[in-house]
């Protein structure tokens, strides 16, 4: 499954939140992320996700089937490629 | 579904926060930006660029089960970091090292792989026969070869016709790939740009076949075909001469006829013809697209990646060896 995610965290929450997203997820912008999980590893960062969060705190998930259901335009500046070739 | 990683660039990778880091240094000794690398998304790692890393990220790597393959300077492969083995199983250990010791049973399984791999060399030539190369001669001494193999009784006259299959097999590259002159194959170290593509290709293969096997009971040390020798693990050679024909040799054909890789990516050095870095880049990612490429599996009924066929051969095999059922190696259809 192809995952966004996005989150809008209390700034004492962030750093917290950044680490558990980069095992997971490419970062691809200030509290964005994107890539392909398993439906286990969904649940897995859910449940830690949810540990972290506390009250007005927000996490948004996009799902989709497959990465080529996907239309990623980049405007401006790339600020992190999510390329396997480094 | 997890990726390889292939780290060109030379930098540090380190272990930061329970997942990867990697920081790509210049010439210069300038760091880049860093970059993370999701731990749960990473298969395992190709080194082709010099690394920096130390052993508390050679433990994290380990406890995640993430082998890293090294690769030289003249791209040949160094070895690999195998991580422990998760996944023993001493039934099937004992099965395997019975079948090999057994001349009887190891000759059954050499054989399969050898029948195996020339059926899908042939499949490549008579596609290509199909497309006016006319490999027709080719194409008939190798199906008389192939009557030999099931008379062989020992291992070394099996590898003997093996060698004649490849060597015809080989002199058809020429037809089928004219833009590269190709005069036989040579090893240590290749001396033309087909030799070094064949070379590096190969390795590749072998590395896929390891990392598969990793994630199956089987010994990777104890093989059939080629005698287990120390320090390698010879069962990814057997298994890479199953899918040598289907995804290396199909992928240097099409990289060669669709011009994706010419004569510039390549660099003459004193008896050795090597990939430059940018063709080297080029085959990876065709060949990292290759793997996770999927197939609509027969038996599965289902869609399966290069990658996981190679998995499926593993199981059918760790299946012989309990003896549940016989083992018939991978035959492409198409």
């Amino acid at each position: 499954m192809y995952i966004i995610l996005v989150y809008d965290i209390n700034t004492k929450r962030g750093g917290k939140m950044l680490k558990l997203c980069r095992k997971y997820l490419n970062w691809i912008q200030n509290s964005v992320f994107e890539g392909e999980l398993t439906n286990i590893q969904l649940e897995n960062l859910k449940a830690d996700a949810n540990e972290i969060m506390q009250e007005g705190d927000s996490l948004i998930i996009f799902n989709n089937k497959s990465k080529k259901w996907l239309n990623k335009e980049i405007i401006g500046q790339e600020k992190s490629s999510i390329n396997n070739f480094l | 579904m997890k990726k390889s990683f292939y780290l060109f660039n030379p930098g540090r990778l380190s272990r930061k926060d329970n997942t990867l880091k990697f920081v790509p240094v210049d010439e210069n000794v300038n760091e880049g930006q860093a970059r993370y690398l999701p731990i749960e998304q990473v298969a395992n790692l190709y080194v082709f660029g010099s690394l920096d890393a130390n052993s508390a990220l050679y433990n994290f790597l380990g406890k995640n089960g993430i082998g890293v393959h090294f690769f030289d300077y003249y791209e040949h492969y160094t070895g690999s970091f195998y991580p422990k083995e998760y996944l023993q199983a001493g039934q099937l250990h004992v099965q395997q090292s019975l079948h090999y010791s057994d001349p009887m049973k190891r000759i059954t399984l050499a054989q399969e792989f050898i029948n195996v791999g020339a059926f899908n060399m042939l499949k490549n030539l008579k596609y290509y026969q199909n497309r006016n190369k006319n490999t027709a001669e080719e194409i008939l001494i190798i199906e008389e070869l192939i009557k030999q193999i099931n008379h062989t009784t020992k291992v070394d006259e099996l590898m003997g016709i093996e060698g004649n299959i490849r060597q015809v097999y080989y002199s058809a590259f020429n037809k089928i790939i004219p833009t590269f002159p190709f005069n036989g194959r040579e090893r240590q170290p290749p001396t033309d740009p087909i030799n070094a593509l064949i070379s590096f290709c190969n390795m590749i293969c072998y590395t896929a076949c390891l990392d598969m096997l990793y994630h199956t009971q089987l010994d990777p040390t104890i093989s059939f075909l080629h005698e287990p020798g120390v320090r390698r693990y010879s069962l990814a050679l057997d298994v890479a001469e199953i899918f040598k024909p289907i995804l290396v040799d199909r992928l240097i054909f099409s990289l060669v006829n669709k011009k994706h890789i010419q004569v510039k990516h390549f660099r003459n050095e004193v008896n050795a013809c090597l990939l430059k870095e940018s063709g080297r880049k080029i085959v990876m990612k065709a060949w990292d697209d290759k793997l996770t490429d999927t197939i609509k599996h027969r038996k599965l009924g289902r869609h399966v990646s290069y990658k996981h066929l190679i998995k499926l051969e593993c199981y059918k095999l760790s299946k012989h060896l309990m003896s549940i059922e016989q083992y018939q190696g991978f035959k492409t259809w198409w």
